[in-house]
């Protein structure tokens, strides 16, 4: 069964399409990224799954139900642009929000204290969210979105900006969610986080969908024309050799796209120059991002 | 529903927490007591100096005259009361104290004294006889003056007394101080008197006669007369100032006061919301509705908090100093009744504002169309309170926005509209009531996501039509 299903999406504003034709089925339990540069479609497409904006044609069904909202209790999100009370305590906060998911004033202040406890932030309960860092504050924000057990948990950028141990925290986090029985979808520009967490990705590149499938099943349709190499002669040897589309030249090594057989072109490269290196390798989603988007998502894709 | 009351109360409590609302109501009091002190203070601090001026009595026969009444006015400068003198220190300057008591034998804490205070000032005169033949008396006295020797000085024509006069026969004030009316005015009526009296006499009329003739005649004006249960008739008091005239407008301009307060906190806390990214977070939540809804319910629940303070009070002190009977219960009824249509319409328009801007300027401007939705009614109060039962003032208060404020002014005029004008304006104002929320529900769903440039009024008003 699937927790959300998109068929024939479409959302314009004014002359600019944000989403285009969209189609899209995340299953109940998984854990689905959505990636793709910044202004591609994709917060636009959490908002309409949410129902926040209306789709201009096409259906969305959420849950199994094709009325489903961000408002509903069963699911929790996490918009990009989020900001809290600055003069409310943590935990008047926490319990605020988790009375608007409908749960029980005392259960909304049970689940806020054991969340903060479990992410390393038991003795900043009482204190003003003003206090916060920005990576506690993020943490904090995280629990006000998951602290009512949502079924279906969307986080739009849920990493923007952490160091790396509240990284992980959060990461760690997000996948107890997932075996605990949530679905989740996030968005990031991260490639290497949705490699290590998702079981399945999804890429919009201006409005429409370019990638969809598990992380395995993409890597592997990239697999084959991805080579890289290390040669005596250098870069300028690949300039004169025919069926090369691209070259990622790393300094002493070099990723080459190459649209024939492989083994040919080991052969040809043998004939004029030592190779060092021949390894035909997997691309990481990163390479495909770029790939894909073009050298405008190069910038992104290091963020 | 219960998401709304959840909004409603956080709201409220973030906002009754806050120093800003404590300050307020605390404030609010202490300055209106400020004030009263401070009226006290001053009108026993009246400005009490000698206010000395010069005649030149061309005619000679009126500064005997203007001597007299002056001693006369002099003598009547002072209020005497009885005071219980408490021990050190109770009698402050410009007090003249007199023992009523008697006797140095008699405990002074148990001593009750008369006072005597100034509370105008003297004035005193003396005669001008000009000599100098280089200048003009003008001149030389207009130089006193400004010296300070003298406050003003007074020239009467030498024919005063004359049947007819000419320009040259009038009586000249000259002062430096054009505001201080209370010497000229004085000097004025008394030569008035002094001159009409002569006229008569010189008529032959007997002034005792005159006087006699001209007292002023009894009025007394008072409300209708009913029959009560005992067929006796009942009514008929006599007309009260407060009842008439402060009641009606100081529970306009409470109403008023009570609206300025609140409802701008409908527009602050969305605002604030939107502008530190809040609001989506709630929209995650709830419903931009539901959100609005607690918003409205929270920013009225405030404003009842304050009428509940301050019309409470009010109900405490009519009590204490039993003048319940001048504010019946019904107007304060009236008074909640109107306040929460009013509070509904207004914070709705201030949310739906606030919901539309992204910064606070913007959100300035666009509010000043609704500020003055709220400021139209407030000038027809005179109007309103003049003639409460005219066309205008009914057809002003039948319809909103206006009714809240025009209606409760006209329910506070004894007797009131008629019922069935009341009935409609409650209907008429709940349905607009209705139709403001909902069209604020539409801007605040649009508005709060939207960002950038601040929207129009033609942009706002297409947004509410909107899908």
């Amino acid at each position: 069964m699937n927790a959300v299903r998109l068929s024939g999406v479409t959302k314009t504003y004014g002359a600019h399409r944000a989403v285009d034709s969209l189609d899209l089925e995340i299953p109940m339990g998984s854990v689905y990224g959505f990636i793709g540069p910044n202004g591609s479609g994709k917060t636009t497409t959490i908002r309409m799954i949410l129902h926040i904006i209306h789709p201009d044609q096409g259906e969305i069904e959420v849950l199994g139900k094709c009325e489903t909202r961000a408002s509903n209790n069963r699911i929790g999100y996490l918009p990009e642009e989020r900001g809290m009370y600055k003069k409310m305590s943590v935990k008047r906060l926490l319990t605020y929000y988790g009375m608007l998911k409908g749960m029980a004033k005392r259960d909304a202040r049970r689940a806020g204290a054991e969340w903060m406890e479990r992410l390393g932030l038991g003795e900043w309960l009482d204190k003003k969210v003003e206090a916060l860092s920005k990576g506690m504050a993020q943490k904090v924000q995280f629990i006000s979105t998951v602290i009512s057990a949502p079924e279906l948990v969307i986080l739009d950028e849920p990493f923007s900006g952490l160091d790396p141990v509240n990284l992980e925290v959060l990461r760690e986090a997000i996948l107890e969610l997932r075996n605990a029985g949530s679905t989740v979808i996030f968005s990031t520009h991260d490639m290497s986080m949705a490699e290590q967490m998702c079981d399945s990705i999804f890429m919009i590149y201006r409005g429409k969908k370019v990638l969809d499938g598990t992380v395995a099943g993409v890597r592997a349709s990239y697999r084959a024309d991805t080579i890289r190499l290390k040669l005596s002669g250098g870069r300028a040897v690949l300039d004169d050799l025919e069926g090369i589309e691209t070259i990622n030249d790393m300094g002493t090594e070099q990723e080459v796209r190459f649209s024939g057989d492989s083994q040919e072109l080991l052969q040809r490269l043998m004939a004029v120059t030592t190779v060092n290196r021949f390894e035909i390798s997997e691309p990481s989603l990163h390479n495909i991002f770029v790939r894909i988007a073009g050298p405008e998502a190069e910038e992104v894709a290091h963020v | 529903m219960s998401k709304v009351l959840t909004i409603a109360f956080t709201e409220y409590l973030n906002a009754v927490r806050s120093k800003a609302f404590i300050v307020g109501i605390i404030m609010m009091p202490i300055m209106m007591g400020a004030g009263l002190i401070m009226q006290v203070l001053s009108e026993s601090n009246v400005d009490i100096q000698e206010r000395k001026f010069a005649v030149l009595d061309e005619s000679g026969e009126l500064y005997d005259y203007l001597e007299e009444a002056l001693e006369a006015r002099n003598s009547g400068i002072y209020k005497t009361g009885k005071i219980e003198f408490k021990g050190l220190g109770a009698v402050g300057e410009g007090l003249e104290v007199e023992s009523s008591g008697g006797g140095e034998s008699a405990s002074l804490e148990e001593d009750e004294l008369a006072i005597r205070e100034q509370y105008l000032p003297a004035f005193s005169m003396e005669k001008y006889e000009h000599g100098d033949e280089s200048r003009s008396a003008e001149l030389v006295l207009s130089d006193r003056v400004r010296n300070g020797e003298l406050f003003a000085f007074v020239v009467i024509g030498k024919n005063i007394l004359a049947e007819r006069t000419r320009p040259k026969d009038q009586v000249y004030y000259y002062s430096a101080s054009s505001t201080y009316k209370d010497l000229s005015k004085w000097i004025r009526s008394t030569i008035q008197d002094k001159v009409e009296d002569s006229r008569f006499a010189a008529k032959g009329i007997d002034l005792e006669l005159v006087a006699d003739l001209q007292r002023l005649i009894t009025f007394d004006a008072r409300g209708l007369v009913e029959e009560s249960i005992d067929g006796e008739e009942v009514g008929g008091e006599e007309d009260n100032d407060i009842q008439s005239f402060a009641i009606p407008f100081g529970s306009v301009m409470l109403l008023f006061m009570l609206i300025m307060m609140s409802a701008p906190q409908a527009l602050n806390v969305v605002l604030e919301e939107k502008m530190q990214k809040i609001s989506e977070v709630l929209v995650s939540a709830v419903t931009p509705f539901q959100l609005m809804l607690g918003k409205l319910a929270g920013t009225i629940l405030l404003s009842m908090t304050l009428s509940l303070v301050y019309l409470g009070s009010i109900f405490i002190a009519t009590h204490y100093f039993e003048m319940e009977a001048m504010i019946p219960m019904r107007i304060y009824a009236w008074f909640l009744l109107f306040q929460l249509m009013a509070m509904a319409i207004f914070s709705s328009l201030f949310a739906a504002v606030g919901a539309a801007c992204s910064e606070i300027r913007d959100a300035q401007s666009l509010i000043t169309p609704g500020m003055m939705i709220l400021m139209i009614p407030m000038f027809f109060l005179v109007v309103v309170l003049k003639s409460p039962d005219s066309a205008l003032a009914v057809g002003l208060s039948l319809f909103p926005p206006a009714t809240p404020m025009l209606m409760m002014l006209r329910v506070a005029i004894d007797p009131g509209p008629p019922m069935w004008q009341l009935i409609l304006s409650v209907i008429l104002t709940a349905g607009f009531t209705v139709g403001c929320v909902w069209a604020a529900g539409k801007v605040f769903r649009i508005g709060l996501l939207s960002s950038g440039q601040a929207p129009t009024l033609k942009n706002l008003v297409g947004w509410v039509f909107s899908k």
